[in-house]
């Protein structure tokens, strides 16, 4: 009760978009996150006072951004109520297409770059066009996808690693172009942060923009909310799909390639483990699998949550297997609780 | 049928059941008597379904008794005893026929269970003993509510309810399904049939019991059983406020929509229809006679042939002025969103965005706030979940989010079900208002009462052939254009040419 009676009152300046009771709900899992992220910083500094400093800090945000990447553009698909199972393969696919563009054929940087994001964008539009064409279920088009993808990266790699630094022999890259491409994520500063965590922030801050201030994500909310009363009032349900799963896979292709700029190697089979951490990101964030529902505020959050808890467990170093258990247990904590609000809040409508 | 305690039947004496402060039913008495099928009339939202849900249990009635045979009856505990056939059979449509007759009676033996010489006989009888090995889905819809009742047969249930279990069926398969049901009356058993086919109703109900508001209006027997006396049972007293809207001025405007030769596979065939500026029309006809499919085909929903023009537009471009209201709020409203975002969801360019597609967040709210004055919600905030509102103003909403378009033509599938008094009234003056602006608006309908209060003309479709239009003008009380309409229907439906004027004389 306490906030929707308050909402007449705040009505002027929240106009009308996140709907009253969800708005308390948004707040509890907002509120609920930023709380676990500071008791887990908490948790670390009383530990190990020592390793606590800005430089840690930094690296957090560092490995949060290719998750969180690939998180925003998962929550665009999700939030229009399908699958993607995808992203981690293109991911890779996009890092090893520049890789081999670039360092096999002698494509200039400047071109392969663009042409790996297309291929992402290519990919998204097969997705997209197989569950919206054929109505394949998007979880079956997407965990093909996410086969031949990957059998596509090791096809063209030829299973071999590369490393624009140390090329094949006989193949010369110029300097320029290795500046350039290692410029992407270079790192600045007194306490050094890479470009790659500003890609990160300018990314959300598009992705924000689409889907909670421009008509393609209103659109986006509605046709994932309800995709019977979204066709039947001829909403563009079926483009908008396309867009989203493309959107997806081409900031799949962005967050590989940023992080080959960083890493400056390329493995075949990288990527592919990113598949749960970015979905845990995405729920932990307060989307819905269900559609219709998420906020990319709540998505960054929860990428940072997974990169703080996976950095603070290397640093206590108590082994492997915590890590593991600490992603599935805070996944599944974030939903039950999540599932737990929305039960009170509907007893106290009734 | 040793005493006559033990042939009695069922008796339901003043069961009520209310949900919230809405009350479903209101005190209903009725006798069910083995041997005979007891017809059920009724408008939407009387509380025909509720009593259904009460005597197969599904749903405990708040006060009231039940005995059957004499003794106290509860069928929320003895629901094995009660067999729903439904229109959409409730079934395992991954399982064969075979194994489907077998679900939830495995009993405790571990091997995978095996049909009976019991079940093969029922299956035998029931004449879907040669399909037993199908899967269901891939058997026709009459097969399956023949496995629906080949079930509740093997289990012995003693009261079976047909709820418009023809709908989707053939004439010759209705006709067997008819058979089967006055077979298992013949055999003792107690059969309810629920249909809003009026001809049904005379051709295989002993006694039809008429529910309005909750309570048995009356029950009509035999000779008194004719589709006219239904027809006015259902809708005398109801109306009267035709008055209550502002009709259209008497000389219709321009022709604003027409279609020709508008066809959709078998569903109807070389449609021609037309409609003035001003006008609401109603299409009346039960489920399957293809008024819905064609009220869709209007707004480009369905796949059809022909030409289609409205207000200077044709093709597709037309379907473009216009805008569909489903019927039921699961496929209008978005849930995820709040009131004022459901009122503007289908606007887009350059109504709630820029250019750049940016959302004009103030002018939204703006919009809002007109659509909720204009069409009268009754809403605290804009900014409220839609599902907080009452059921009257989630379909105000429903219908204010296909006005705020600004259509030409505006295609509202029953606009008021399930929908209170006050709000029914309130919707049918919107719509009128709406016409009024030199719009055109085609509601689909089942109740006359609806008819009679809002539309200007009637057209009666029957097996996808359309009648010749009722001008609603022309009754001076709804009994009158209830049994019109009645009338038309049959004549339809036999494909007599009986023309309009003959029916309203």
């Amino acid at each position: 009760m306490t906030a929707q009676s308050e909402t007449p009152v705040d009505q002027d300046r929240q106009g009308l978009s996140a709907a009253g009771s969800a708005t308390f709900d948004i707040a509890l899992r907002m509120g609920g996150l930023f709380i676990a992220i500071i008791l887990v910083a908490l948790v670390i500094f009383i530990i190990k006072p020592n390793s606590f400093n800005i430089d840690v800090g930094i690296s957090v945000l560092r490995a949060m951004s290719s998750v969180a990447i690939m998180s925003l553009g998962l929550l665009l698909v999700i939030v229009v109520g399908e699958i993607d199972l995808s992203f981690g393969a293109m991911y890779g696919l996009g890092a090893n297409a520049l890789a081999v563009m670039w360092i096999v054929w002698g494509v200039p940087v400047y071109l392969a770059l663009p042409l790996a994001i297309l291929i992402g964008a290519v990919v998204g539009l097969f997705n997209g066009l197989l569950v919206t064409g054929l109505r394949i279920p998007s979880f079956i088009v997407t965990l093909g996808s996410y086969n031949l993808l990957y059998g596509v990266s090791l096809w063209i790699t030829r299973t071999s690693t590369f490393n624009p630094v140390y090329p094949p022999p006989g193949v010369e890259i110029p300097e320029a172009q290795l500046d350039f491409f290692t410029g992407l994520t270079a790192s600045y500063g007194a306490h050094p942060i890479s470009l790659e965590v500003m890609w990160m922030v300018v990314i959300a801050v598009v992705v924000g923009w689409l889907l909670h201030r421009s008509l393609f994500g209103f659109r986006l909310t509605a046709i994932g909310g309800n995709p019977v009363a979204a066709r039947l009032a001829r909403l563009p349900v079926t483009r908008y799909k396309i867009l989203a799963f493309m959107l997806c896979s081409a900031l799949a292709a962005i967050a590989g390639i940023l992080d080959f700029s960083f890493i400056q190697t390329t493995q075949p089979n990288i990527g592919l483990s990113y598949t749960f951490p970015v979905f845990a990101a995405v729920i932990i964030g307060g989307a819905s699998l269900a559609g219709g529902k998420g906020t990319v505020i709540g998505t960054m959050a929860g990428a940072l949550l997974l990169a703080e808890l996976q950095q603070g467990l290397a640093l206590l170093s108590p082994g492997p297997h915590v890590q593991q258990l600490f992603l599935g247990a805070v996944t599944i904590g974030a939903v039950a609780l999540d599932l737990g609000l929305t039960h009170l809040r509907k007893r106290r409508e009734a | 049928m040793t005493s006559a305690g033990a042939a009695e039947g069922i008796r339901i004496r003043n069961v009520a059941k209310r949900y919230g402060s809405t009350i479903a039913l209101d005190g209903i008495d009725l006798d069910i008597r083995p041997g005979e099928v007891l017809g059920i009339a009724g408008p939407n939202g009387a509380g025909k379904s509720t009593l259904m849900r009460v005597i197969a249990g599904e749903e405990r009635p708040d006060s009231g008794t039940l005995t059957f045979d004499g003794r106290p009856w509860f069928p929320s505990l003895d629901w094995q005893e009660v067999a729903v056939v439904h229109q959409e059979p409730q079934l395992f449509p991954n399982l064969t026929v075979a194994e489907n007759m077998l679900v939830g009676r495995e009993g405790r033996r571990v091997g995978r269970p095996r049909l009976g010489l019991d079940d093969a006989g029922v299956m035998q009888a029931l004449g879907i003993g040669a399909v037993k090995g199908r899967i269901l889905a891939d058997c026709t819809l009459a097969t399956q509510q023949r496995t629906e009742i080949a079930r509740a047969v093997a289990r012995e249930a003693r009261v079976f309810l047909f709820d418009e279990p023809n709908s989707a069926l053939t004439d010759e398969e209705s006709d067997e399904l008819f058979r089967e049901m006055h077979k298992l009356a013949g055999e003792g058993r107690i059969v309810l049939l629920v249909t809003h086919r009026l001809g049904d109703l005379v051709e295989h109900a002993g006694r039809v019991a008429v529910i309005r508001d909750g309570r048995v209006r009356k029950v009509i027997e035999k000779p008194d059983l004719t589709e006219e006396a239904i027809a006015e049972q259902l809708v005398v007293g109801a109306g009267g406020a035709q008055v209550d809207a502002p009709q259209s001025s008497s000389s219709p405007g321009r022709e604003v929509f027409r279609v020709s030769g508008w066809s959709h596979g078998d569903v109807f065939r070389r449609v021609d229809f037309s409609l003035a500026r001003g006008e609401v029309v109603a299409l009346m006809g039960v489920e399957g006679s293809g008024a819905r499919e064609l009220l869709r085909s209007f707004a480009g929903l369905e796949r059809c042939t022909g030409t289609i023009a409205l207000d200077g537009t044709s093709g597709v471009s037309a379907f473009r002025h216009t805008a569909f209201v489903p019927a039921t709020r699961l496929e209008s409203l978005y849930s995820n969103f709040s009131v004022g975002e459901n009122l503007i969801a289908r606007l887009g360019r350059p109504q709630i965005a820029g250019p750049t597609y940016a959302l004009r967040k103030r002018r939204m709210r703006e919009l809002a706030e007109q659509a909720v004055r204009r069409f009268l919600v009754k809403t605290r905030t804009i900014t409220q979940g839609v599902r907080s509102l009452s059921g009257g103003n989630q379909q105000k909403v429903a219908i204010a989010q296909a006005l705020t378009l600004e259509p030409k033509l505006v295609l509202l599938e029953e606009p008021t079900r399930g929908v209170d008094i006050q709000s029914k009234s309130e919707i049918y003056r919107l719509l009128r208002a709406f016409a009024l602006e030199g719009n055109a608006a085609i509601m689909f309908c089942t109740e006359v009462l609806e008819i009679f209060e809002a539309a200007d003309r009637v057209i009666v479709v029957s097996d996808g052939r359309l009648s010749a239009p009722l001008t609603v003008r022309d009754f001076p009380h709804i009994e009158a254009l209830a049994a019109a309409i009645t009338r038309l229907e049959r004549h339809t439906r036999l494909g007599t040419g009986e023309t309009a004027a003959g029916v309203a004389a």
